[in-house]
């Protein structure tokens, strides 16, 4: 037997109020795990589907705000649009690798909207090396044919060579390739040849956005600043968008981390209170282990072993009940930001899970300091004599 | 040399605005091996003596050695390590913690020590205070006699020189407070010098000196010295 086999037995004591103590710890590093590991993870998958994008700016008509052209990303549809002169210009500008023009609508089918993205497949494909086509891409002068995203695919059921009613006007399109899985937003899209996607909705020359891609990153600016000049292009670089997205979801944070501080708060008052009411209740048997030889420190050492073995079994079992509920976390926390990246959130970082059990328990040494202090400093006889107060 | 010397001892509590005198002067010497009850009436002051016996209280004026070793005045930590190494306790309300099992709490204050947690030791002291068959078993599984042996054999577990009993038989019956006096007499016989504060005269007299305790001092007309 040593202090922490006696400190677990005196927490055997009373067993239903130390796992409901050991319930409150879990609890507030459950939130606290899965809201920092959702914050990591959101920047995380943001940034990496702004990486996958392709490209380096967007141009999009003028008097489109940021929060637009966020939406543009995921397949939004805006009622401005630029025009092929537009986008011949931007070819022309100085330092642009790739010029790649996109026309987005929407058609509703089953009740759903589904995206439709019209793309120039030689400016686009060279944007998107992750793109790996199942049967094969259209090129830009065909009519009729489509490229579908997997996920699509496999919710309506199509593949290659499939013929589907299509448009306004319900036109028979083929299904020439599917996309592999990306990852990505372009998993629930269809592509269509832009011209033929500008004849079916009756756009021609119109053209949604344009996406840019440098020959050097450090040209961006400079690119950023000749297309201002057209006088209908407003230009948008990714960075300016990651951080509409964040300032959108800034508010969203905020609320979500006010609800870890009372999370914490409620815990830590469960904690110090549960150390008091045992500490009370074992002042005479405090003093009785001091009579036979226990120092001071023994007695705070023996308390707080008691607050770290309720606090970091605490952290343990919040931290895989937040893996273990991610998906439900996920749900939710989709549910009240107003742009959500796709991929998982939640997910297994050692630092953070580390990092996590250290806040549990430093949090546990922190309450059970000042009973532990305060039972150290009893004289024998104060506590023989229960004199806790 | 004596085993305990107090010299003069005094001790004065605060009590809200009020100073209460516990102990007036108290002179007395245990010599090694002895066996002292010490009675009085209620509030006499016997419970006070034994706490500054048993170093878990300082006097107020007067001087105290304890196997030769002066220990008025001394700090909190060196008094722990007295209390740990020279003198046992026994408490009227046993004071088992209920989570631990007889042969743990009787090991308890090996945890305090540096000495090992040596359970060939803990068996021992079972087999003197005739406890082997409930080595296994918790306090709330024991009588009230054989919960107080309990506590006898955790005060002896670190080899003490001096036991210190208070009301040590205050709770229990006549049958069971004899038995418990019969393992004092056995310790006796093995050395032990021990101090047992009681309110039962017939047992107080079975040790071999009995001292009264009366308004704070030793009343020398009440000594009682068995032959």
């Amino acid at each position: 037997m040593n202090l922490l086999s006696l400190a677990i037995k005196n927490l055997q004591r009373r067993k239903t109020r130390t796992l409901l103590t050991i319930a409150g710890v879990a609890i507030a590093v459950a939130i606290l795990f899965a809201l920092l590991s959702f914050s990591a993870g959101y920047e995380r998958q943001l940034n990496s589907e702004m990486e996958n994008l392709g490209f380096n700016l967007l141009a999009v008509p003028k008097g489109c705000p940021y929060e637009a052209t966020t939406l543009i990303l995921h397949g939004g549809v805006i009622p401005k649009y630029l025009t092929n002169d537009d986008l011949a210009r931007t070819r022309v500008t100085p330092g642009v690798a790739v010029a790649a023009p996109m026309l987005l609508q929407q058609v509703i089918k089953d009740g759903a909207p589904h995206i439709v993205y019209g793309i120039d497949p030689d400016a686009m494909i060279p944007l998107k090396p992750a793109w790996k086509v199942n049967g094969r891409f259209f090129n830009a002068s065909e009519t009729n044919v489509m490229v579908i995203g997997s996920t699509l695919a496999e919710k309506e059921n199509l593949k290659p060579g499939s013929v589907i009613p299509f448009g306004p006007a319900q036109e028979a399109y083929t299904i020439v390739g599917v996309l592999n899985p990306t990852a990505s937003e372009d998993d629930n899209f269809h592509f269509l040849p832009l011209a033929d996607a500008q004849r079916l909705f009756k756009k021609e020359g119109l053209i949604t956005a344009i996406a840019v891609k440098a020959e050097d990153v450090k040209d961006i600016p400079a690119i950023a600043a000749e297309l201002e000049k057209v006088p209908d292009i407003q230009v948008v670089t990714m960075a300016q968008v990651t951080g509409t997205i964040m300032n959108l979801v800034g508010s969203a944070r905020t609320l979500l981390f006010s609800v870890i501080v009372i999370a914490i708060v409620i815990s830590a008052a469960g904690i110090t209170n549960t150390l008091l009411m045992s500490v009370n209740e074992r002042t005479r048997e405090i003093g009785m282990m001091k009579a036979i030889g226990a120092s001071g420190s023994h007695i705070a050492l023996l308390l707080l072993a008691e607050t770290v073995i309720i606090t970091a079994l605490g952290g343990i079992l919040g931290i895989a009940a937040a893996l273990a509920g991610s998906g439900i976390i996920e749900a939710f926390v989709r549910g009240i930001v107003p742009y959500a990246p796709p991929g998982s959130f939640v997910s297994f970082d050692p630092v953070l899970v580390a990092g996590c059990l250290a806040f549990s328990v430093g949090l546990g040494l922190l309450c059970g300091l000042y009973p532990a202090l305060k039972s150290a400093r009893l004289s024998p006889m104060e506590a023989i004599r229960g004199e806790w107060e | 040399m004596s085993m305990i010397e107090a010299t003069g001892i005094c001790k004065t509590y605060r009590r809200g605005s009020e100073d209460v005198c516990a102990l007036r002067g108290v002179d007395l010497a245990i010599e090694p091996g002895e066996f002292v009850s010490i009675v009085g009436p209620s509030g006499a002051g016997k419970t006070a003596l034994m706490n500054i016996l048993g170093c878990l209280d300082t006097p107020t004026s007067g001087t105290l050695t304890i196997d030769g070793v002066q220990v008025t005045g001394k700090k909190e930590a060196e008094l722990v390590k007295i209390r740990r190494d020279h003198v046992g306790f026994v408490f009227q309300q046993f004071f088992l913690i209920p989570t631990l099992t007889v042969e743990e709490n009787i090991g308890l204050p090996l945890i305090f020590s540096a000495k090992p947690y040596d359970t060939s030791k803990i068996n021992a002291i079972l087999s003197r205070v005739g406890l082997s068959h409930r080595a296994g078993h918790l306090p709330s599984e024991l009588s009230g006699g054989e919960m107080q042996r309990v506590a006898i054999g955790r005060a002896l577990v670190n080899n003490p020189r001096i036991l210190l009993a208070d009301e040590p038989t205050g709770n229990l019956d006549s049958v069971t407070a004899n038995g418990i006096y019969t393992v004092f007499e056995e310790l006796h016989r093995q050395g032990l010098t021990l101090i047992v504060v009681t309110h039962n005269m017939e047992l107080a007299k079975r040790a071999g000196r009995v001292i009264t305790i009366r308004d704070g001092c030793v009343d020398r007309a009440c000594g009682h010295q068995l032959p």
